[in-house]
């Protein structure tokens, strides 16, 4: 029976092409605009470290002064240099790295390049494994390397690829970083965690980072910073400075139990540093899981959730259209309705029927709003902002797709399919 | 046109009449609210800087390595810079608006006040910043050579500036109605002197609060060790030149260095608030897919009601109906549905706005919209069943007497 | 085969209640070819919308091949309608957006036939009515009485007990007209069973037996030559 229905329903809506044409567009513009929006939103939303984020966390403290103390503010979102490099000696987790962010002068090896800009990243030993950062060649450096602020890097897949022509044997070359010599000790295949978790004020979705340098060798050879720092009393060396904060330490915890113990050396160091008369606020510590850092800081832009709403509100004005064209479509043919079950059709063969035609105009929508879908993500990988060139549409959502677009269309067939099977039989093709 | 008789044939179609003032109505709600959305974009994105921005260029450089004295190196390049042709002025700064870096100070009206009375973008800048930033000042004056202090020197612990200048909207936060000129104020442990007021100068980090957004200051700090970035003034159709002769005459001085961006605030600008185009953009497009998708599902169902009332049309044509009165029905039949559409999507524009307003910090919808969304409605209404009642008028008396 | 014994239909609105039939009995048995005239309003349509189960009576007993019928759900009037009565409708209405073939065979696909069995059928059909040659036609091609054929084509397909023909000449000239009465009449010859209703007295007189009918009730019933007298009196 449902190939008899379907013949019928790609019969009628060849019929009337303009009308078919209007109800397919405006459910394929409708599912396009929702599947854009929502591919981008879970794009964006998405799990930096899908394997171990709930064992991330960031610890906080609060280093401040008096100054504008306010009872019951945040802790202050970044560490003093001093504080970072306490914690990471103390090594209470199972893993800890300290990380800012910075940019340096690379000299390329071939003297025909010109001089560029890189990013880069200040850390620790620890980051590599923690972060389980994948790597095409060698490793990360170990932490005797952090103590002797040893003069080595690991570098991108993309700065391997630019530097040395993506050569597989890059590890142990020297690269020459604002004047003095590096050597690479490990090669990073493609990582790019988004969001950009780690550092989330270089931007929520940015590149990874091109260099990877032992925090104190890159704070030695004065690399330049990026980030915000918050300076409260004076300081003449910002920089490593127990009055200047622009640092984070990262660590990862194996359960909850070891959460509750690091909030406690937290709190414990606090007071410590509050009794040797430098922490002047009163102590308060957090510890974030990373998925809860990422929701405290509302990583996703507002516009892209206002995307969403737009999207989803124009989808709707789009089913109510095709409701009412559809109700139109298949009361016109009231007359065949009635001889139809004049004949002896059942009310539920009738509601089939046009239920089935209802569920082609939404089989041509979905590929249709696919179409649109593309082109709408295409749109949004042409646009500027870091996290345009990761929209992508991924087959969980072509799954959706289809069956938005089917569950949409055989909604919007509901109401006229009911109110087709309730045309009474009758002798006559009634016109008024 | 007789109201009643309409309403009367309405309440037989009742299903298809309620969902087109349904789709009206979420239509004039979204409307409504998207276009208050692109004008509060737009409004943003025309702010007054303050600065003379067709003018000027922002060139920002790295050194290859430790200079020796990159601070005399800075005040070497200005001057080479300042000599090229084109340039009227040139100034070492710190921060200039619309690019994504800011410099903020907590000032106190007494040193040993532990709450400051405000966050102000701060300014670094010689002599020469005021009249290249092309900053409009309404009372006192400019800095004087001696008033400078240096950068390192603030790094080495020197005294901070002693004088500053400010804008009317930190003056007004700072000293209420009162002149500000001579009062003092701390934006470090040193007391600053306001010596001028200029009229308008922006923060980089705009915000949504004109403000915040007002509050800055300039201090005669000269930038050195390697901070800050050359600003250059030439008339708008130099700029291209000036650019080009910029990046060859810094490679000339010392090729031991690589120029990070030479490009004009305008340029900034655009970059700033594209994000902002591009959803003001966005918002259009849907504005007006919404508006076809409505009008094509009000030609579509009216074309339908035609069709299923011919006889009856005829036969009101056959006891004397003009085509006129045809037309009119069909138009006074549109006009009704859609006014109940539009009552139901001011009430939903409403509730849109008061949940835009929790979730966005957006300020409530200007009442305007509602009638521009409103008439928006009715005008769309009425050309989309102009053609199918135009076919309803031109239905022949004669189909009255025709069987079926 | 069909049988209503004391049916009444009555039609309410808020302020009247008007009966279309009031105790209306009738008897038609197996091979029979009966005519219902009745001037317009007499109620004779509602008749006809019971006997085709398009309608359920108000009160009374229907009986169609043995079976009550009168109280029956709508799912279970769909069926018999499709597998027991088939209906040929003055105005023709065939599907116009399906050809020749398709039409006759709509009722069977309802009925869940395999393609060969309801090819069968369609064509020995098609036969019947002498239209073989117009499968692919559609609706609009077609002559009103080469239409009308296949409307009764359709209704034969499914081999039903019953015929109900509702003025299946009204919308024709006289030749066409008399073409498919022919028809009809061979079609009882082969021992069909037919209800026609009509207010033609002449088409009438080509029936079996005739029964009148005004004000929703049975006022004659005779054999076709003594109703064609009542008739004529019936008129002047």
């Amino acid at each position: 029976m449902f190939r008899y229905y379907a013949w019928l329903a790609a019969r009628s809506l060849r019929r009337s092409p303009a009308l078919t044409a209007l109800m397919v567009l405006a459910i394929g513009l409708g599912i396009g605009a929702s599947i854009t929006t929502l591919t981008v939103l879970r794009v964006l939303s998405g799990d930096p470290l899908p394997e171990k984020s709930a064992r991330i966390f960031l610890p906080l403290i609060e280093p401040r002064s008096m100054d504008d103390y306010r009872a019951g503010d945040p802790p202050s979102e970044h560490m003093t240099y001093p504080d970072a490099m306490n914690l990471l000696r103390a090594g209470r987790a199972k893993y800890q790295a300290v990380s800012t962010g910075g940019a340096v002068v690379v000299q390329p090896p071939d003297s025909t390049v010109e001089p560029f800009m890189a990013d880069v990243r200040f850390t620790s030993a620890d980051f590599f494994p923690m972060f389980e950062t994948p790597f095409a060649q060698g490793s990360g450096w170990s932490a005797d390397d952090d103590e002797a602020r040893a003069r080595v890097i690991v570098i991108s897949q993309s700065l391997n690829d630019k530097l040395f022509g993506g050569a597989d044997d890059s590890v142990g070359r020297t690269l020459r970083l604002r004047g003095n010599d590096f050597r690479v000790v490990g090669v990073l295949d493609h990582w790019r965690p988004t969001p950009h978790f780690y550092d989330l004020i270089v931007g929520n979705y940015s590149e990874t980072d091109e260099i990877f340098v032992p925090i104190d060798t890159g704070l030695d050879l004065e690399f330049g910073r990026r980030g915000t720092m918050n300076c409260w009393d004076d300081a003449t060396d910002p920089v490593r400075s127990p009055n200047c904060a622009w640092m984070q330490l990262w660590i990862e915890l194996d359960s909850p139990a070891q959460r509750a113990e690091y909030e406690a050396f937290l709190v414990n160091y606090s007071d410590e540093q509050r009794a040797l008369g430098r922490f002047e606020r009163p102590t308060n510590v957090r510890l974030y899981a990373l998925p809860e850092w990422l929701e405290f800081k509302r990583v996703v832009p507002s516009d892209v959730r206002l995307q969403v709403w737009l999207a989803f509100g124009f989808l709707a004005v789009c089913l109510i259209n095709t409701v009412g064209l559809m109700l139109a479509k298949f009361l016109r043919r009231a007359g065949e309705i009635g001889v139809r079950r004049a004949i002896g059709a059942s009310r539920r063969q009738v509601f089939s029927q046009f239920l089935v035609e209802a569920g082609a105009v939404g089989i041509v929508g979905a590929l249709l709003g696919v179409g649109f879908a593309l082109l709408g993500l295409w749109a949004v990988r042409q646009q500027p902002g870091d996290y345009a060139s990761l929209a992508h549409l991924d087959p969980t959502m072509l799954g959706t797709t289809v069956l938005l677009a089917l569950l949409s269309s055989l909604v919007a067939g509901l109401l006229p399919a009911w109110h087709a099977c309730d045309v009474p039989p009758a002798l006559q093709l009634k016109s008024d | 046109m007789d109201i009643l008789p309409i309403l009367a044939a309405l309440k037989r179609q009742k299903t298809a009449a309620a969902l087109i003032a349904i789709e009206i109505a979420l239509c004039c709600a979204i409307v409504c609210n998207a276009l208050f959305l692109i004008a509060h974009r737009m409004e943003a994105s025309r702010i007054d800087s303050g600065i003379a921005e067709n003018e000027l260029i922002r060139v920002a450089t790295a050194g290859l390595g430790n200079a020796e004295n990159p601070g005399l190196r800075m005040q070497e390049d200005l001057r080479a810079l300042e000599a090229l042709p084109g340039v009227r002025q040139a100034a070492l700064v710190n921060q200039v608006p619309f690019f994504r870096s800011s410099w903020n100070t907590s000032v106190r009206m007494a040193r040993d006040d532990q709450q400051s009375v405000a966050d102000v973008g701060a300014y670094y800048g010689d002599e020469r910043l005021l009249d290249t930033l092309g900053l409009r000042l309404v009372a006192g004056r400019n800095f004087t050579h001696d008033e400078i202090v240096t950068f390192e020197g603030l790094f080495a612990g020197e005294e901070g500036p002693r004088v500053a200048i400010i804008t009317q909207t930190l003056a007004r936060t700072l000293f209420g109605d009162a002149d500000a000129l001579g009062k003092e104020f701390y934006p470090s442990e040193t007391p600053a002197r306001v010596v001028g007021v200029v009229e308008r100068l922006i923060r980089p980090n705009i915000s949504e609060d004109p403000d915040f957004t007002g509050l800055s200051m300039i201090l005669p700090i000269r930038m050195g060790g390697g901070y800050g970035f050359y600003l250059l003034r030439a008339a708008p159709q130099d700029r291209a030149a000036v650019i080009e002769a910029a990046r060859t005459k810094l490679r000339e001085i010392s090729p031991n260095r690589i120029v990070l961006s030479a490009t004009t605030i305008e340029e900034l600008r655009s970059s700033y608030f594209e994000e902002d185009r591009v959803m003001a953009g966005l918002l259009v497009a849907v504005v007006v897919a919404l508006l076809i998708v409505t009008a094509l599902g009000i030609v579509g169902l009216a074309s339908f009601w035609v069709q299923r009332r011919r006889r009856q049309i005829g036969i009101r044509r056959a006891l004397g109906a003009t085509r006129r009165q045809i037309l009119y029905y069909f138009q006074t039949e549109n006009f009704l549905i859609v006014t109940a559409g539009i009552v139901l999507g001011m009430l939903a524009a409403y509730a849109i706005s008061g949940w835009l307003m929790q979730q966005y910090e957006l300020p409530r919808l200007p009442w305007l919209y509602l009638p521009v969304g409103a008439l928006t409605l009715w005008l769309l209404g009425q050309v989309a069943v102009l053609a199918p009642a135009l076919r309803a008028a031109s239905v022949p008396p004669a189909t009255a007497t025709r069987t079926v | 085969m069909l049988k209503m014994t004391h049916l009444s239909k009555a039609f309410r609105t808020e302020v009247v209640e008007t009966y279309a039939l009031r105790d209306f009995s009738i008897h038609v048995r197996q091979g029979e070819f009966v005519a219902v005239t009745g001037p317009s309003g007499s109620g004779k349509t509602t008749f006809l919308n019971i006997a085709g189960l398009l309608e359920t009576p108000t009160d009374g007993q229907y009986e169609l091949d043995g079976q009550d019928v009168g109280r029956l759900s709508d799912d279970a009037r769909s069926r018999i309608r499709n597998e027991k009565i088939g209906f040929i409708f003055q105005a023709f209405n065939l599907i116009p957006d399906l050809n020749v073939f398709d039409n006759v065979d709509v009722p069977l696909r309802y009925r869940g036939m395999s393609a060969s069995e309801r090819k069968r059928r369609i064509g020995e059909a098609l036969e019947r009515v002498g239209l073989s040659a117009r499968l692919r036609h559609y609706p609009a091609e077609l002559s009103g009485g080469q239409q009308q054929r296949v409307a009764i084509a359709r209704a034969l397909a499914g081999s039903p007990k019953l015929l109900l023909a509702d003025e299946p000449t009204g919308n024709l000239d006289t030749q066409m007209a008399r073409a498919v009465m022919q028809l009809l009449e061979d079609i009882h010859r082969d021992g069909a069973t037919i209800v026609m209703v009509t207010h033609d007295p002449e088409l009438a007189a080509r029936a079996q037996r005739n029964v009148h009918v005004i004000d929703g009730q049975i006022v004659d019933v005779g054999e076709a030559p003594r109703l064609h007298m009542n008739v004529s009196r019936l008129s002047a």
